[in-house]
């Protein structure tokens, strides 16, 4: 249970981003309403076997890092190499790219939050990171060579294992950073970036951690892409940077992006005792799941149970709600209402960074939260680009028997949803994480006052 | 046969600097008497991956029994590699 008065402050952050060399790059590019969304060559090559050719695709250069290719006629990186030597070879070697980004995040969380390295290397230092997906890229090659080539199991190498296993990218960090205290992963699909932060907030909330490196990761997959793909549910047929369109009446689908974000967590009158710069506090986190039994479909009930929950926690009167929003016809919409019937038509934006980066899925969460804690300190709202036109009619979902919310249509919000960045006061903002399964998540952070 | 022991040595050296978890420094004197574990310090689960590298590279498969009983040492590989190249002859 939580420790009455015990607080939690994030004192660092870092991570991978798409079209983006650093943190700094992409605080850079975010608040001046750029597109990090391009055509990805490694989807173009496919040609007519997918459908949607667009993402938020990191490029290794940008993080200086080289691949180093197995064999001749083997597509996949056997390992890579830092080439700014942040990260040893020995632990290198037992990543995948997702967890290569995972350390890179938590290496700049670590060094922003000015942990001693007693203090990382603490009992009562914790990780806890995951990605929504399977270590994909790895998998398919050793596969392939055994099932397809019928070559010896060894082909595929000694790192299968710890390169593709459900917690890599935490079991990667921890053998970088040697804490001693928890090493876990918590996977809730696209809410996984969010959910894992929110664990680990409850470890330093109910006593049983001081600090955590906490955070979501989702490595690039061209595997991954193509499972969404095969689904419909990617956006097509605009440009690039007009692919991803929260909210828009022609809006048709999300576009998949690949990243990490990672925060460093420490309990709070700890964290002010050394002098931390407090990046924000965590009021309150909570989750829950629809249980309306629908794997996909998008849960008014459940979102305002989940409201509710967090209200029960915290104060709670966000300057900024960072919605989900994935672009996806029914999610947006129902979603906007939930925010509207719970907190009012006035008083507060409503943000979608999904617009300028895409669902990184896995680290969305994370990512997002991380885009928060830059509207915290920028005190600016970033554009929701692309969207230009809402909804003047009522969806189909508001015509049905039972449907509770509100009956405006989309277009009566127009004035939550900025389309150029906003500067103004902002103490608080409330980010919410749906995933697949219909679990639901959300996090209050707040400025440090 | 001298020299067919010394190629061999020289095609494991190829495949070792591939290997990111080796000091590349440690490959200039490396004889039949030198240990992947003591003397490269290198991590035991590599072991395997050097022996299916060694098989890419000098077009031999070896037998899972060979691998299980394979030593440390650069001698155990080159014999280990003679001993496949001459069942394959055979």
């Amino acid at each position: 249970m939580p420790i009455q008065g015990r607080k939690v402050a994030i004192v660092g952050m870092g991570g991978a981003f798409p079209d983006c060399a650093d943190l700094a790059v992409f605080d850079k590019k975010i608040f001046t309403g750029q597109s990090l969304i391009r055509e990805w060559p490694k989807a173009v090559e496919f040609q007519k076997q997918i459908r949607s050719t667009v993402s938020g695709y990191i490029d290794d250069n940008d993080l200086g890092l080289e691949p180093i290719y197995y064999v001749e006629g083997y597509d996949w990186p056997e390992t890579f190499v830092d080439t700014l030597g942040r990260i040893p070879d020995i632990n290198l070697s037992t990543a995948d790219l997702g967890s290569v980004w995972a350390m890179l995040g938590s290496l700049e969380s670590i060094r922003m939050a000015g942990w001693t390295k007693t203090e990382t290397q603490s009992e009562r230092t914790g990780v806890v990171i995951a990605s929504g997906g399977a270590g994909n890229v790895i998998m398919r090659h050793a596969w392939h060579a055994f099932f397809e080539f019928g070559k010896k199991s060894r082909l595929a190498g000694s790192h299968t294992v710890d390169r593709t296993m459900s917690y890599r990218e935490a079991a990667n960090v921890s053998c970088l950073i040697k804490n001693k205290g928890v090493c876990e992963s918590i996977t809730s699909a696209c809410a996984t970036g969010l959910g894992n932060i929110g664990y680990a907030y409850r470890l330093i909330k109910f006593g049983l951690q001081d600090r955590a490196v906490a955070g979501g990761v989702e490595g690039t997959s061209i595997e991954t892409f193509i499972g969404f793909d095969a689904m419909q549910v990617l956006s097509k047929g605009f440009s690039p940077a007009e692919s991803s369109r929260p909210f828009d009446t022609s809006r048709n689908g999300f576009v998949c992006s690949f990243g990490a974000g990672i925060v460093a967590l420490e309990e709070y009158e700890m964290a002010k005792a050394r002098g931390a710069t407090i990046l924000a506090v965590i009021d309150e986190y909570f989750n829950n799941s629809d249980g309306d039994g629908n794997m996909f479909y998008p849960s008014y009930d459940g979102q305002r149970r989940l409201w509710q929950g967090l209200m029960a926690g915290a104060e709670i009167k966000p300057d900024v709600v960072k919605v989900h929003g994935t672009a996806t016809p029914v999610g947006d919409i129902i979603e906007l209402i939930s925010v509207v019937d719970t907190l009012g038509e006035d008083g507060y934006h409503i943000s979608a960074p999904k617009s300028q980066f895409g669902h990184m899925l896995g680290a969305a969460g994370s990512v997002e939260l991380i885009t928060a804690l830059l509207m915290l300190k920028n005190q600016q709202v970033p554009p929701c680009l692309n969207s230009d036109t809402l909804n003047h009619e009522q969806e189909k979902f508001q015509q049905k028997d039972g449907w509770a919310g509100s009956q405006k249509p989309a277009e009566a919000y127009r004035h939550l949803i900025p389309q150029e960045t906003v500067t103004k006061e902002i103490n608080q903002v409330v980010c919410l994480n749906y995933g697949f399964g219909g679990t639901n998540s959300a996090m209050a952070i707040s400025k440090d006052n | 046969m001298v020299n067919e022991r010394q190629e061999i040595i020289d095609g494991l050296i190829e495949v070792l600097r591939t290997v990111r978890t080796v000091d590349p420094a440690l490959l200039e004197n490396v004889t039949e008497e030198t240990d992947f574990l003591t003397d490269m310090s290198m991590p035991s689960t590599e072991l395997i991956n050097i022996a299916a590298k060694v098989e890419q590279k000098f077009d031999v498969e070896f037998e899972d029994d060979d691998i299980d009983e394979l030593g440390s040492t650069v001698k155990d590989v080159v014999d280990l590699i003679l001993k496949a190249k001459a069942r394959g002859v055979a």
